[in-house]
């Protein structure tokens, strides 16, 4: 918990420290994409790490905030707050539908179900054209007030500020989040379903709350990146993004705060170091991610933390 | 038994794992302050018994009635709510959360801190060694003191009914005597319990009145001495 926290702020003091030192476009570009990653990252990683199970739609959350910050912004032109305030809470508000819906089911039948809404609603932004002028997505997303003036580099850095401001919100949510009553009994029943329900806790009902709350997380990732790229596409809905998340928190390690955080940071810049080997870019990450899920299966997080222990009771002994 | 209305009540109690029917009308009364053990050899229903009372399981058929008021199929926090605590075979513990952890989630639906305090300290005063190890990982305690610590937690919700699954299963026989004086103590406290066992001395030790099942039906009860004497039922159904 002292560790986690210690850690979240450290790397919080590092981001905001870092276009002093690092600059350039290209920088800033990987800067706002490692926040936009530890937001998804973090969000799917509450569902993955505290409820147990495998959310395999969560892109669902991620297309519904981007297509609502998308809508509301170039067709209401609403401000970029309230439009994420709106990309949040509808988000949240599928969150508590779907997750209504697929929490009563465990295992491989919540994987299947979750990726089916996700699969729906792609369908649906690909053929709805009156509302998301379909395949070919809304473009021409208005640049939000901040990010107005000046060149490009200083847009690129304001966009990396507010990512940076959005990420450690969603953070400090989730740590208050983990550690609250409700966190607790969602630990206790990823550990031992049985155990909690004799001791009173509900498990449906906290595997909602932690659903609706990575919804949320999730629609405001989606809105911010609608912004970015000022561009929108039923993509947002495919399974790139999920695969990223994916490896992210697998690589980090499930179920603690740190590890989707360290993932995310990783993930994107491996991505990018690797569009070096051009066609084998893919491949080489492929198998990164094979010997990551042989060597720690626990990611990087859970092999440190182990080591840390190991290291401790060693002290322990030899005192 | 005496007249007096009982506690819990299951009439012809049916339950099943998919389509394995595994208890077949069990029908058992615990009279309030009792302590009434359920024996049996592996497979009987003892703890599916538990599961069906404890709203673990759903019952298919049957009633349970719990001071008078139905809750069969009920959800399992409601019924902890209502007063019944169950713990468990195999001790189950939260092996990564500390001991005192452990013991805070047992209280889960007391939302009074003070409140939760004060049974903290009831059963740190009734399990010394708890308070010992309150700090380290659950996992990392022994067999016993982790029973200690699951019966532990089980009281953290102040039960009117304390439902335990074989809690000397695997424990040496000096920490087996600890762990039935304990069940003594809580009997003489007033708190009900139903009690699972294979071991019939063990059980028949400390409760007043058994039932015996096989293979999903009581086929016999009486009070413990009776059982004890009665070579016979004892050689049929339990094997020793």
């Amino acid at each position: 918990m002292v560790f986690e926290r210690n850690f979240l702020l450290a790397a919080f003091a590092v981001a905001v420290l870092v276009p002093l030192v690092v600059q350039g476009e290209y920088a800033m570009h990987i800067g706002v994409l490692i926040m936009f990653s530890v937001m998804l990252a973090t969000s799917f990683n509450l569902i993955v790490g505290y409820v147990g199970e495998l959310p395999l739609g969560h892109t669902a959350f991620l297309g519904i905030g981007a297509y609502v910050a998308a809508l509301l912004s170039s067709t209401f032109g609403l401000a970029f707050h309230w439009t994420l305030i709106c990309a949040a809470v509808i988000a949240a508000i599928f969150g508590l539908f779907i997750g209504a819906i697929t929490l009563r089911l465990r295992g491989p039948f919540f994987v299947i179900v979750t990726l089916c809404f996700a699969e729906v609603l792609r369908l649906i932004a690909n053929n709805w054209i009156d509302l998301t002028n379909g395949p070919m997505g809304i473009s021409g997303i208005p640049k939000p007030d901040w990010a107005m003036s000046g060149d490009v580099l200083q847009q690129k850095v304001s966009f990396y500020y507010v990512g940076i401001g959005l990420a450690a919100i969603t953070l400090y949510l989730s740590y208050r989040f983990v550690y609250s009553n409700i966190g607790r009994a969602a630990i206790a029943v990823r550990e031992n379903r049985f155990v909690a329900q004799s001791v009173g806790i509900w498990p449906f009902y906290f595997g909602l709350v932690t659903f609706v709350l990575a919804a949320a997380i999730s629609g405001v990732a989606g809105g911010y990146y609608a912004y970015y790229v000022s561009f929108v596409g039923p993509e947002v809905f495919g399974f790139s993004f999920m695969i990223s998340m994916l490896i992210m928190v697998l690589a980090g390690g499930k179920g603690t705060l740190v590890g989707p955080v360290v993932g995310a940071v990783l993930v994107v810049l491996l991505e990018e170091f690797l569009r070096d080997f051009k066609d084998l870019r893919f491949s080489i990450f492929g198998l990164v991610v094979v010997a990551v899920v042989l060597f720690l299966p626990q990611g990087l997080m859970g092999f440190i933390t182990k080591r840390h222990e190991a290291y401790k009771v060693r002290q322990a002994r030899d005192a | 038994m005496s007249d007096t209305s009982p506690i819990l009540e299951l009439r012809n109690v049916d339950a099943a794992y998919g389509k394995v029917k595994s208890l077949h009308g069990i029908s058992i009364r615990v009279a309030p302050g009792e302590v009434v053990a359920l024996i049996g050899a592996n497979g009987a229903g003892k703890s599916t018994t538990l599961r069906a009372i404890s709203g673990l399981l759903a019952p298919t058929a049957g009633d349970i009635q719990f001071e008078g008021r139905s809750i069969a199929g009920r959800r399992p926090d409601l019924i902890v709510r209502g007063g019944i605590a169950h713990c468990p075979e195999e001790r189950h513990v939260w092996p990564d959360l500390t001991v005192q952890e452990n013991l805070h989630l047992g209280a889960y639906l007391c939302r009074d801190k003070g409140e939760v305090a004060k049974r903290e300290e009831m059963v740190l005063q009734r399990f010394p060694r708890l308070r010992e190890r309150a700090k380290q990982a659950a996992g990392t305690l022994s067999g016993g003191e982790q029973q200690m610590l699951a019966i532990g937690r089980a009281l953290m919700s102040a039960p009117k009914l304390l439902l335990l699954d074989e809690p000397s299963l695997g424990l040496s026989p000096v920490i087996t005597m600890e762990v039935l004086s304990v069940i003594r103590d809580l009997r003489d406290q007033g708190i009900t319990i139903v009690l699972v066992e294979q071991n019939v001395h063990n059980a028949l030790s400390v409760a007043s009145r058994a039932y015996v099942l096989s293979t999903g039906r009581v086929v016999a009860e009486d009070s413990g001495a009776a059982l004890l004497n009665n070579a016979e039922v004892l050689r049929a159904y339990l094997s020793g």
